[in-house]
C-alpha cells in the first residue's frame, strides 16, 4: 500500500512539475544606465513590440527591469543578478550597461541585445559593424545620428547660419563621438562649430549662455546631460533670437525644430530584433542595426516667437509641426 | 543565491581596497579626503590605457596605477601643506582637476577592455571551468596582501608617527615629527590604494569610464562606518578587517536589494532607497543588542 501511494505521489509531482515547466514564461532582463525619458521610452518600446509579436507580458515572458541609477558598480551587479536568475535574454540600454552585460555574459549562450549605443564597435561590444560572424552572443541597435544631415538642415534654414553652437558633456562617450563627427562634417559644409562643455546638468545653463552672440544657431545631440537640461539651452537660443535644432523629436516642445528618431520607435526596433532572436535567429547572424532617421518636426510657436519663418524646403521635409500647443502630423 | 553572494564578495573586496584607502585618511589621519572620486578613475584610466596599448601583464598595471594614485594624493597634500588650503577644499580641487586629467589620459570618456587581456581574461583562457572560483580567490588573496601590508606598515615607526599625526598633531610635532611629511605620505598611500581598487574594478567590469569614480567617497565612508559600528576595536588589525567587512555588507545589501526588491513591491528606481534601508537594519542590530544589554530598551 505504502509503495503504491508513493508511486502515485511521485507521478502527481512529475505531472505538476511538467505542467508548471510547460507554462514557465521566458525571462528577459532589461537594464538601463539611468532613469531618463529617452531610455525609459526604449524600454517601453521594446516591451510593446514584443507584446505585438505575440510575447505577452507575464504570460509568455517575464521581465526583470533594472536601472543602474548612474552607478557603474550597480551596472555590473545588475548583469550578475540577471545571470544568477538564469535569464533567457538580456536587453542592455546605453553603453556602460551594455559593456557590463557583454563582460558578464561572455562565453555564455545567453543573447545580449544592446540598445541606444551610438558606437557599438568603438565600445567593443562587437568587432565589426557589418560582418556579424564574430559577434558571439551579442547584437543590437545603434542610435547613431546623421549629424551631417542635421547640419545641412540648419543651413537650409538660412544662409546666414555659419556658426553653430553645441553644448555637450565631454564625459559622455556617445556625446563626444557625435560632437567630433559634427566638427569633422562642418569643415566640408563651410560651418564653424563652437562648443561649450558642461559636465553636469547644473553647468548647462552657463555653457549655453556663454555661446550667445558667438553663434547663429544651437544644435544639440542625444547627450543625456544636455537633454536633461534642455530648457536652459532653449532659453539661451530664444534670448539670442536664433533657432535651436535638437536631435530628438520627443523634445519638440523644447526646441525650435527637431530631427531624428523617436526613442520609443527605437525601442520598437529593439523589440523586433529581440523577437527575431527569440524566434531562433542567432545573434552572430545579425549585423549592427542602425535606427532609421526620418523625422523632422518644426515648432511654429517657438519659431514665431523669434520671428523665424521656415523656408519652403524645410517645410517640405517636415513630418510634423507643433502649433498652438499641439502636434500635427502630415 | 550562492552566485549572488560570490559576486557581492568579489565586488566587496575589490571596492574594499578603496575603502581601506578612505579609512587611512578619514580614520587614521583624520583628514577628510575627497580626492578619491578622482583618483579611483585615475587608477582605472592608467591601467586601461596600459592594458590596451602595451603588453604589460594585468598585475603589474596595478602597481603602476598605485603610483599614479600616489601622485594624485601628493597634489592634494601639496595644496594643503604648502599652500595652506584647508583639507576638504584641497581634496575637492584635486578631484575636479583629476576629471580633466583623467579624460586626457583616456583620450575619451569611455575605454573598453572587452578585448584586452585583463586578469579575468587570463583566468578564463587558462582555467575556463573554474573561472568563478579562481577570480574570487585572486581578488581575495590580493585584498589580504594589501590589508596585511597596511597593518604591518601602521605598526612601524613611520606608521605610528602617521597615526599620531591624526590623533594629536601638536603632541607629535613636539616629538620632532614633520607632520606635513606625514600628511603627504598618508594622502599618497591612501590614494594609491584607491587607484589600485579602480584598476582592479576596471578589469573586472570590462571598461573604464570617466564617471565610474563618482560616489567612491560615499561608499568608502559607508564601509568604514558600517564596519566600525559592527566591530569596535582600537587594534589596527581588527580595524582594517572591519573596513573590509563593511564593504562586503554594503555590496551584499545592494545585491539583495536588486534580487529581492521587487518582492516587497519596489520598482527598479527604488534601488538606492532599499540599499540604504538594508544598511540601516544592519546597523540597528548591534545597537539594539547593546541597549537591551543595558536594560534600557523598554518597548
Amino acid at each position: 500500500m505504502k509503495l503504491r501511494n508513493l508511486v502515485i505521489l511521485v507521478a502527481l509531482l512529475v505531472a505538476a512539475t511538467s505542467v508548471i515547466a510547460a507554462g514557465v514564461p521566458l525571462k528577459i532582463g532589461i537594464c538601463k544606465i539611468v532613469e531618463h525619458p529617452a531610455l525609459d521610452a526604449v524600454e517601453q518600446g521594446t516591451i510593446d513590440a514584443l507584446s505585438a509579436a505575440g510575447y505577452e507580458r507575464d504570460v509568455d515572458v517575464e521581465y526583470i527591469l533594472s536601472s543602474a541609477q548612474n552607478d557603474f558598480a550597480t551596472a555590473i551587479a545588475i548583469a550578475q543578478n540577471f545571470q544568477a536568475q538564469d535569464v533567457d535574454l538580456v536587453v542592455a540600454i546605453a553603453t556602460p550597461t551594455a559593456q557590463a552585460a557583454v563582460e558578464v555574459f561572455r562565453d555564455t549562450e545567453t543573447p545580449v541585445i544592446y540598445a541606444a549605443v551610438t558606437d557599438p564597435v568603438g565600445a567593443e561590444l562587437v568587432p565589426h559593424a557589418t560582418d556579424p560572424r564574430e559577434n558571439g552572443n551579442v547584437t543590437g541597435v545603434s542610435d547613431m545620428i546623421p549629424v551631417a544631415a542635421h547640419l545641412l538642415l540648419l543651413q537650409d534654414l538660412s544662409p546666414n547660419i555659419t556658426r553653430v553652437g553645441m553644448v555637450y558633456n565631454p564625459g559622455e562617450a556617445n556625446s563626444v563621438i557625435l560632437t567630433d563627427m559634427a566638427i569633422a562634417a562642418s569643415a566640408d559644409l563651410g560651418i564653424e562649430i563652437v562648443t561649450a562643455s558642461a559636465d553636469t546638468t547644473a553647468n548647462v545653463p552657463l555653457a549655453a549662455q556663454s555661446l550667445i552672440g558667438r553663434v547663429d544657431a544651437f544644435y544639440a545631440t542625444t547627450d543625456n546631460t544636455v537633454v536633461s537640461a534642455i530648457d536652459a539651452v532653449l532659453a539661451a537660443s530664444q534670448e539670442a533670437g536664433i533657432p535651436f535644432l535638437m536631435a530628438d523629436p520627443t523634445s519638440i516642445e523644447h526646441a525650435t525644430l527637431t530631427a531624428g528618431f523617436d526613442y520609443y520607435e527605437h525601442g520598437l526596433t529593439v523589440g523586433g530584433l529581440v523577437a527575431e532572436v527569440l524566434g531562433g535567429k542567432a545573434p552572430n547572424e545579425i549585423p549592427v542595426t542602425y535606427q532609421p532617421n526620418a523625422e523632422v518636426q518644426l515648432n511654429l510657436d517657438l519659431a514665431g516667437a523669434i520671428g523665424l519663418d521656415f523656408p519652403a524646403r524645410v517645410i517640405k521635409a517636415a513630418t510634423a509641426v507643433y502649433y498652438g500647443g499641439g502636434l500635427w502630423g502630415r | 543565491m550562492v552566485s549572488l553572494l560570490v559576486h557581492a564578495v568579489e565586488q566587496g573586496f575589490a571596492y574594499g581596497i578603496a575603502a581601506l584607502g578612505v579609512f587611512l585618511t578619514y580614520r587614521i589621519l583624520r583628514f577628510p579626503d575627497l580626492t578619491v572620486d578622482g583618483s579611483f578613475v585615475t587608477g582605472a584610466a592608467v591601467a586601461s590605457l596600459l592594458l590596451i596599448r602595451t603588453g604589460i601583464d594585468p598585475f603589474s598595471v596595478l602597481l603602476i596605477a598605485f603610483a599614479a594614485g600616489c601622485g594624485a594624493g601628493l597634489i592634494t597634500g601639496f595644496l594643503n601643506t604648502r599652500l595652506g588650503i584647508t583639507n576638504l577644499l584641497a581634496g575637492v580641487l584635486t578631484m575636479i582637476m583629476l576629471y580633466s586629467i583623467n579624460l586626457r589620459i583616456m583620450g575619451r570618456p569611455n575605454l573598453s577592455l572587452l578585448r584586452a587581456t585583463t586578469f579575468v581574461r587570463l583566468v578564463s583562457s587558462n582555467l575556463p571551468s573554474m573561472k568563478g572560483v579562481v577570480v574570487v580567490l585572486l581578488i581575495g588573496v590580493l585584498v589580504l596582501l594589501v590589508k596585511l601590508g597596511l597593518d604591518a606598515f601602521l605598526k612601524t615607526e613611520i606608521g605610528f608617527a602617521l597615526r599620531a599625526t591624526g590623533d594629536c598633531e601638536e603632541m607629535i610635532t613636539a616629538h620632532g615629527v614633520n607632520t606635513k611629511t606625514m600628511k603627504l605620505l598618508g594622502l599618497a598611500l591612501s590614494n594609491g590604494l584607491v587607484a589600485v581598487s579602480g584598476a582592479l574594478v576596471a578589469q573586472y567590469s570590462g571598461f573604464a569610464d570617466v564617471g565610474m569614480g563618482i560616489g567612491t567617497i560615499v561608499t568608502g565612508l559607508a564601509a568604514v562606518i558600517i564596519g566600525g559600528t559592527l566591530i569596535r576595536s582600537a587594534r589596527i588589525g581588527w580595524m582594517t578587517t572591519s573596513v573590509l567587512v563593511g564593504s562586503l555588507i554594503y555590496r551584499i545589501a545592494v545585491s539583495l536589494a536588486l534580487r529581492y526588491g521587487y518582492v516587497i513591491g519596489f520598482q527598479a528606481s527604488d534601488l538606492k532607497l532599499i540599499t540604504s534601508l538594508l544598511v540601516v537594519i544592519a546597523l540597528i542590530v548591534p545597537y539594539l543588542r547593546e541597549r537591551r544589554a543595558q536594560g534600557v530598551l523598554s518597548c
